[in-house]
């Protein structure tokens, strides 16, 4: 069971970095493409910059999840490293369950953030739900709390994770 | 005492080890649960804090510049710097300054600027009789520039929590001329030290082979001309520069060099997202934890407070200094920016300091900060890469902390360094 759990986890982290990474070369492309059409092809788009802070919204969002699990966000470890085995396991805890905390809220809160602007549109895109803009809030909220559950159970993700499989070869 | 409920929760939280983002989102919460605000409130300031289009800069920067890390650019500057100043004694440690400062204006960030110049330079140096700290030393060192000469990611977070008031084209033309200035305190210390230490020199580069070098790293450079043109004319956004120049980086690493394959892409990609996803939950969360502090008017009581210490602009200049130098060893510089730039701005706003001015003492200080232990990401970076230990890199640090403080005292005290610039071009 913890395999499996970990296993998924582990195909749950490899789509939030696939989503964000696609969306963020989408982002790259979109923008230039924007200057082009105003420079080159003499007929300026407007929906380039609306739509990529949209897309920057769902690349913070559910990239920061994934972030959670690779452990790449800032902390300060001063304190943690002052203390002893017993007392580090159990501060991490509490670090643990208030990151826990902090993703039920994301969720809760998110969630009616989506129902209460669901019937709004966006200017720039009438046929868009405004409260689509919010759906990455929840989503990244459920998947942070899975990947606190993980670490709660299981632990780190091991070495060999896909994780941490982003270093450049060396020679 | 609703101030002090926002700021010790967030101390206490962030010292248990949670990531600082999230720490400030629990510590908005508990404070909005106290004073009785809907928490739908936060999550919608959450939210807004990312729906900025001016925060699409940041990934743009930061890939552009990891595609031209992996993509042999820092190599090439590498090379161009040693036709420039490799004849000198101590020669390649000017190199490494002088590269810092080219690759700074390609990357925008100190930590890159490390690795990439760091894994060229520091071999290199210690093959040429250069011992490693010293050679780690020159990289971290070198590496500062790039948090502020253009296209500085900690500038446009600056720009962001200032609210949008600064312009990012005003900090970037800020930024040049406090760096290079950074730069040429380094120099001096390299050059002291070289005469000190009788640091070898390297050989003339033969002039045919100088242009060859020349020519060949130009197509790199021409990003700089990319971002900083564009911007000037007026031709781009400083987001659509961004985007142009990752686009142009990779049509330079791929098409041009040959350096850099599809295959590398996904990876990079991968890294580069995990990085400013990470600073963009900062932003985030640093938008709710802002509004509480607006809220309970923290700026003005903060303004209030300082201002009952001294009312004259050099010795507050000063005591912000030291406070900035301080918080820096604890914390790395996107939180610290996004924290310390609503409580301090309104107080430097109100002794007359420019907030463009007061950008470039920011983002000096906190940049000296990346490489003081106990939290230095540049520090880190560049002993793992110089393969020595924090503690051997700390002990001969001081004379270079030295050199950067003198170069933080003439940013701070010479206004004009830092505006001269923007002013001249119209910010």
């Amino acid at each position: 069971m913890k395999r499996r759990y970990r296993q998924a986890m582990e195909w749950l982290y490899i789509a939030c970095i696939g989503v964000a990474g696609v969306v963020m070369l989408v982002m790259t492309i979109i923008i230039p493409y924007g200057v082009f059409m105003r420079y080159v092809a003499n007929s300026p788009s407007s929906w380039p910059e609306p739509a990529g802070i949209l897309l920057m919204v769902v690349f913070s969002f559910i990239g920061g999840a994934a972030a959670y699990r690779a452990r790449a966000h800032i902390a300060v470890s001063t304190f943690l490293n002052m203390l002893g085995d017993k007392n580090r396991a159990r501060t991490k805890l509490v670090a643990e369950l208030g990151m826990g905390l902090i993703a039920i809220f994301m969720i809760k809160w998110g969630v009616q953030l989506v129902q209460a602007t669901w019937y709004n549109t966006i200017a720039e895109f009438p046929n868009l739900s405004a409260g689509v803009t919010y759906i990455p809030i929840p989503i990244a909220g459920a998947v942070t709390l899975l990947f606190v559950i993980e670490r709660l159970w299981c632990g780190d993700p091991p070495a060999d994770s896909f994780t941490f499989r982003d270093q450049p070869q060396t020679e | 005492m609703d101030a002090v409920i926002l700021l010790v929760s967030f101390l206490v939280i962030m010292f248990l080890g949670m990531p600082v983002a999230y720490a400030m989102g629990l510590a908005t919460i508990f404070t909005a649960l106290w004073i009785d605000m809907p928490l739908e409130a936060i999550m919608l300031k959450i939210s807004d804090g990312m729906d900025d289009f001016a925060l699409l800069t940041i990934p743009f920067f930061v890939l552009a510049g990891a595609i031209m890390s992996e993509g042999g650019v820092a190599r090439r500057l590498v090379n161009l710097a040693k036709v420039f100043v490799g004849f000198i004694r101590g020669g390649l440690a000017l190199v490494n300054v002088l590269a810092s400062t080219l690759f700074g204006c390609l990357s925008g960030s100190s930590v890159a600027d490390t690795a990439s110049i760091g894994s060229v330079m520091i071999p290199e140096m210690v093959k040429n009789g250069y011992s490693r700290v010293f050679a780690t030393n020159v990289t971290i060192c070198g590496s500062v520039q790039a948090i502020l000469v253009p296209p500085s990611h900690n500038s446009i977070i600056y720009s962001i929590a200032t609210g949008g008031t600064v312009s990012i084209a005003a900090l970037f033309m800020a930024g040049i001329f406090p760096g290079l200035l950074f730069g040429a305190c380094l120099v001096v210390l390299v050059l002291i030290t070289a005469r000190r230490r009788n640091f070898p020199a390297s050989e003339k580069v033969p002039l045919r082979e100088a242009l060859k070098i020349a020519l060949d790293s130009v197509w790199g450079l021409l990003t700089i001309v990319i971002i900083l043109g564009g911007i000037l004319s007026g031709a781009f956004t400083a987001v659509e520069s961004g985007a142009v120049a990752c686009v142009y980086a990779l049509f330079c690493t791929m098409v041009i060099y040959k350096e850099y394959k599809w295959r590398d892409l996904p990876k990079l990609v991968h890294r580069v997202t995990k990085t400013v996803a990470m600073v963009m939950m900062v932003i985030g969360f640093a938008a709710g934890f802002g509004y509480l502090m607006a809220i309970m008017q923290l700026p003005a009581k903060a303004t209030a407070f300082f201002l009952s210490f001294t009312d004259n602009k050099y010795v507050m200049l000063m005591l912000v200094n030291i406070l900035l130098l301080l918080l820096g060893t604890f914390m790395d510089m996107a939180p610290m920016i996004l924290i310390c730039t609503p409580i301090l701005l309104p107080v430097m706003k109100a002794m007359g300091v420019d907030p463009v001015h007061f950008g470039m003492i920011m983002l000096l200080n906190l940049g000296i900060g990346l490489i003081t232990p106990p939290v230095g990401p540049t520090l880190f970076v560049g002993c793992a890469i110089g393969k020595v230990t924090m503690e051997e890199v700390s002990r001969e640090l001081w004379p270079f902390y030295g050199a950067m403080c003198m170069a933080l005292l003439i940013v701070t005290y010479v206004p004009a360094l830092s505006l001269w610039l923007p002013r001249a071009l119209g910010y």
